[in-house]
């Protein structure tokens, strides 16, 4: 499903991605831990589309070349980043941009409109599955929302857009028991052949959950070692300084 | 009743509050004009009227400066509340026709004490004559009188025939007194077309403990100019201005603000808001002034600006004099662009750009609509704004 070879990736001279290999295949859970600084947003943010880097190398998603579409055009493809930071865009109210981003996503896929009335019971039972109040409808996009709030927000988000392949770049962070118990349950209940997920974590409790098929660990700008889900309690007993740097893709 | 008028003479010499305004031009625009005339335009109807402002009762309407009574609709108004036309006292004192003329003279008045919450549509139209193709100049005017502890809400509109190619001045000036405790919601909203140039010029005067507050709009225009004069003559009287201004194309806005505190223990604040986008240009000239002697003055202002082309302009010029100790002044400018992290936050969602960049130039100007508390105002200035944030992003090269 999604395909990345030998990608690099600069911002300002500066080079962040240096030669970056990624398979995820359709139905499959990955998760990419690395130590900070590593590029492990860089390469979300890339996948996303967001502009200001210099980027060489291949990404294709589903066969189709993924970087020279537009952010939206990825997101109606299929593509969603729950991001480490969601941004906070006073003045823009929630419900009206779950709602828009929905609609658009929606007619790219050919499906009818969902009124406002119609989105509010769609939107309002996800809520109650990801334990959120509704309240946070009525409020500006992230605006003021805690750190896990803003988190909740993010698989809100993903489950209301359904994506085909979900970045999620340390959505486990700053979360609570609970409220990591619920994110683990909203990547489940999208679990599907058809659809990829790629994990972004610096801890294993939400793999202990999640048990992804595949771990990666970027550092120096590329994967530097891949393995089953036991990689990762490996590395959180060794570190990244003691790991072995053999490849194995 | 005799009412006096205040003027917007342009001024032939260097003037501050006259700074970003291209006054060559205008004054070339004037050149070039002919005086609107008293035969109306037949093109504009009621059902035109009702497009272009909503089907708002009561409302007086005026074209190019004279008033359409025929348009007009002043059925139903309470006892105390006066709405017509007054006589202009600049008319006929020369023999020169080709001067400009005042025509029509706005009047709504309340009674003492006298509370009116629904509000009252003052409309002027530009209309364009389309046998000469010349520019049509017209003075539009308007007196609102709201007497002693009285309540009154008056929207003034200002707008054209929408994608006119042919060219109209407006040269306007409204005048407002507010009596003692009155209260005056005000809304000046204009959206007259791209091939036009407004002139225009607010002055208000307060009494005792009154309160103002006034929220612009202005989206339409080649040059627009939204000048507003608030006048604190007597203790405890308190103002609130507010203002939109939207540029696109080739646009020039100018939003002039001066609040005059010439007495104690009154209180101001303006927030204005400018967006300019392609090679449009906006500037905010806000003007404080606290006269010697006075005490307990409270003065706020902020502009906020963004611009969304490299090729858009904006200036924010506040100017205080403060010749009083007394005083709590707070003042910001600042000018920035579109944050592009929420620009990207939103289109990685599915939402094309187009509707991304528009809700977030919405919600940049947000907090001003939605503090309008008059429900049918505020819906009607929310479409007109959510309309010019969502005009097509400009492609380059320009044109
Ligand atoms: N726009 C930029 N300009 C300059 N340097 C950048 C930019 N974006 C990222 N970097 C640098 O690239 C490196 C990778 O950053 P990135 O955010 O991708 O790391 P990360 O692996 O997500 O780290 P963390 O685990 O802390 O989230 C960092 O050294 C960062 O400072
Ligand atoms: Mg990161």
């Amino acid at each position: 499903m999604l395909h990345i070879a030998n990608l690099h990736v600069s911002v300002a001279d500066q080079t962040i991605l240096d030669g970056l290999d990624l398979d995820v295949p359709s139905g499959e859970v990955h998760a990419i831990m690395g130590p900070n600084g590593s590029g492990k947003t860089t390469l979300s943010n890339v996948l996303s589309g967001r502009d200001g880097y210099h980027i060489t190398g291949t990404v294709t998603f589903d066969g189709v070349d993924l970087l020279p579409l537009t952010p939206e055009d990825r997101a109606s493809a299929g593509v969603f980043l729950a991001f480490q930071h969601p941004v906070e865009i006073p003045g823009v109210g929630n419900m009206y941009f779950l709602r828009t981003a929905v609609n658009s996503v929606r007619a790219h896929r050919g499906l009818p409109e969902l009124g406002a009335g119609e989105f509010l019971g769609v939107a309002k039972e996800h809520m109650a599955r990801l334990a959120m109040d509704p309240a946070f409808l009525s409020r500006s996009v992230n605006a003021g929302f805690s750190g896990g709030e803003k988190k909740r927000n993010e698989i809100l988000q993903m489950s209301l857009l359904e994506p085909r392949l979900a970045i999620l770049d340390e959505t486990d962070s700053g979360l609570d028991i609970d409220a990591l118990r619920v994110v683990a349950q909203g990547i489940e209940r999208l679990r599907s052949p058809d659809r990829s997920m790629l994990i972004i974590t610096h801890h294993t409790q939400l793999l202990d959950d999640v048990r992804p098929d595949r771990v990666h660990v970027l550092q120096g700008g590329r994967i530097v070692r891949s393995g089953g889900p036991e990689l990762a309690h490996e590395l959180e007993a060794a570190g990244y300084e003691n790991l072995p740097s053999e490849v194995s893709v | 009743m005799n009412v006096a008028l205040a003027t917007s003479e342009i001024p032939t010499g260097r003037d501050e509050l006259w700074r970003y305004t291209p006054v060559d031009e205008i004054r070339a625009r004037i050149e070039r004009s002919v005086n609107a005339s008293h035969i109306g335009p037949v093109s504009v109807t009621r059902p035109l009227i009702d497009a272009l402002t909503g089907t708002n009762r009561p409302r007086l309407v005026f074209v190019n400066g004279f008033h359409a009574a025929d348009l007009s609709d002043l059925a139903d108004l309470p006892a105390g509340v006066r709405c017509g036309i007054s006589d202009p006292l600049h008319a006929d004192d020369t023999d020169d026709a080709d001067d400009p003329v005042v025509a029509d003279v706005a009047l709504v008045a309340i009674a003492e004490g006298v509370r009116l919450d629904a509000p009252i549509h003052v409309v002027h139209v530009a209309v364009p004559d389309p046998l000469t193709e010349h520019c049509v100049l017209s003075l539009p005017r308007t007196v609102i009188e709201v007497g002693e502890a009285a309540h009154l809400v008056v929207v003034e509109t200002y707008c054209g025939l929408d994608g006119s190619m042919l060219p109209t001045l407006s040269n306007t000036s409204t005048t407002i007194r507010l009596g003692d405790r009155a209260r005056l919601a005000h809304y000046r909203v204009q959206t007259e077309s791209t091939t036009a140039t407004h002139v225009g010029h607010t002055r208000i005067e307060q009494g005792a403990d009154s309160v103002f507050q006034m929220t612009s709009v202005t989206l339409g225009g080649d040059i627009a100019r939204n000048a507003v004069e608030v006048h604190l003559d007597a203790a405890g009287s308190r103002t609130e201005l507010a203002g939109i201004s939207m540029t696109s194309g080739s646009q020039r806005h100018d939003t002039v603000v001066t609040v005059d505190h010439a007495a104690s223990q009154c209180s101001s604040s303006q927030r204005f808001a400018g967006v300019v986008d392609d090679h449009g240009r906006g500037s905010f000239n806000g003007e404080i002034i606290v006269r010697p002697g006075t005490t307990a003055t409270d003065a706020h202002q902020s502009s906020r600006n963004i611009v969304l082309d490299a090729n858009a302009e904006a200036d924010a010029r506040p100017w205080l004099r403060i010749l009083a100790d007394d005083v709590r002044c707070t003042h910001g400018a600042t000018v920035g662009r579109l944050d592009d992290e929420a620009l990207h936050y939103l289109r990685s969602r599915g939402i094309a750009l187009p509707q991304a960049r528009a809700m977030l130039i919405d919600a940049f100007v947000r907090d001003i609509t939605d503090a309008i508390p008059h429900d049918s105002v505020r819906s009607h200035v929310a479409a007109l704004v959510g309309a010019a944030a969502a005009a097509p992003i400009p492609v380059e090269p320009h044109r």
